[in-house]
């Protein structure tokens, strides 16, 4: 009897264990080699999910953050993304000049964008993120404003397909999700 | 002879008691190492549960000029300290530049934060649970009277 109950107790906590979701990591990676200088950031989203609703604090407040508008080459990106919602997969901006190139598109759940700027000093803007946390991002309905908090619940429950990077002829900026507690 | 070993006894056993009430919140490391060999080499182990203690003791209006700007962040550092007691041990900030190097990191149940300075080195760890207390007690003894 004694046995069975064993098996039983090292099974139950084994199928916990499996159960168990893997804790997911937000890392951010800047990187400026002219200067020599670099920060790596690795936070548990769990932490940063139950931080945000505490912060109140510049344009950051109840988890939600005030943008006015992101605005790129007139298409504001939170009204797009809020008219997107129910959309198909497709690519709903693509707008080539000498200097410039932006790219804005739904593809196999992920939300797409990329922007070139040629002119001046090089910039490259590359965001992969799937479409359930850029849905959440504009989830409070307010105009101006992006749900931070309930974008970072969405990424607890996605793969490893957020990557957000920009880079210039300075400084690189990697964003994404893992689960790994540490860049390696 | 018996009289003494009675006292004996309980002395030991308010001692021991003391010890582990004092040790039950674990300690707060700091330990500053000097490169040169007439440099300060300071290394101090205090009890954590006397941080949110002493803090009780700081008057108030100094209290509140010290942590002016930590006021906003107080909700999101509670958060943080109790939503990290969970979390995996691992470096959290690492920060590089020319000469300098600070970590903030995760080790078991403490916060500990490291900065590296040409020809000194200063190490900080401090109980997730001592972080969470303190910033109670600032919260606290911060709001309106």
């Amino acid at each position: 009897m004694k046995k069975i109950l064993v098996i039983f107790a090292v099974l139950a906590m084994t199928a916990a264990a499996w159960a168990a979701p893997a804790e997911r990591y937000l890392h951010v990676r800047v990187d400026d080699p002219a200067k020599q200088q670099s920060v790596h950031i690795n936070l548990p989203l769990s932490v940063a999910a139950k931080m945000l609703p505490g912060i109140d604090h510049g344009s950051l407040h109840d988890g939600q953050i005030r943008v006015g508008s992101i605005d790129v080459n007139g298409v504001d990106v939170v009204q797009m993304l809020d008219a997107l919602k129910g959309a198909p997969d497709g690519e709903y901006v693509s707008i080539q000049q000498r200097d410039r190139l932006v790219r804005v598109a739904k593809q196999n759940g992920l939300l797409i964008v990329h922007v070139e700027k040629r002119a001046g000093e090089d910039k490259k803007v590359d965001i992969s993120v799937p479409w359930t946390v850029a849905a959440a991002l504009v989830s409070s309905g307010k105009s101006h404003e992006l749900n931070v908090e309930a974008a970072i619940q969405a990424l607890e429950n996605t793969g490893d397909k957020t990557e957000v990077s920009v880079t210039s002829n300075r400084q690189s900026v990697r964003i994404w999700v893992d689960s790994q507690s540490q860049v390696q | 002879v018996i009289l003494i070993a009675k006292v004996a006894t309980g002395l030991v056993g308010a001692a021991l008691v003391a010890g582990g009430i004092v040790s039950s919140q674990g300690f707060i490391h700091v330990r500053v190492e000097s490169q040169q060999a007439a440099g300060p080499h300071v290394r101090l182990v205090l009890p954590a549960m006397a941080a949110p203690i002493a803090l009780r003791f700081v008057p108030r209006p100094q209290l509140r000029e010290s942590t002016e700007e930590l006021r906003p962040w107080l909700p999101a550092i509670e958060a943080a300290a109790s939503g990290l007691s969970d979390a995996a041990s691992g470096p959290l900030v690492q920060v590089t530049e020319p000469g300098r190097q600070v970590t903030v990191a995760k080790d078991d149940g403490s916060l500990v934060v490291c900065v590296e300075n040409p020809g000194q080195a200063v190490y900080v760890s401090v109980p997730l649970r001592t972080v969470r207390s303190a910033a109670a007690v600032v919260a606290e003894r911060d709001g309106p009277n």
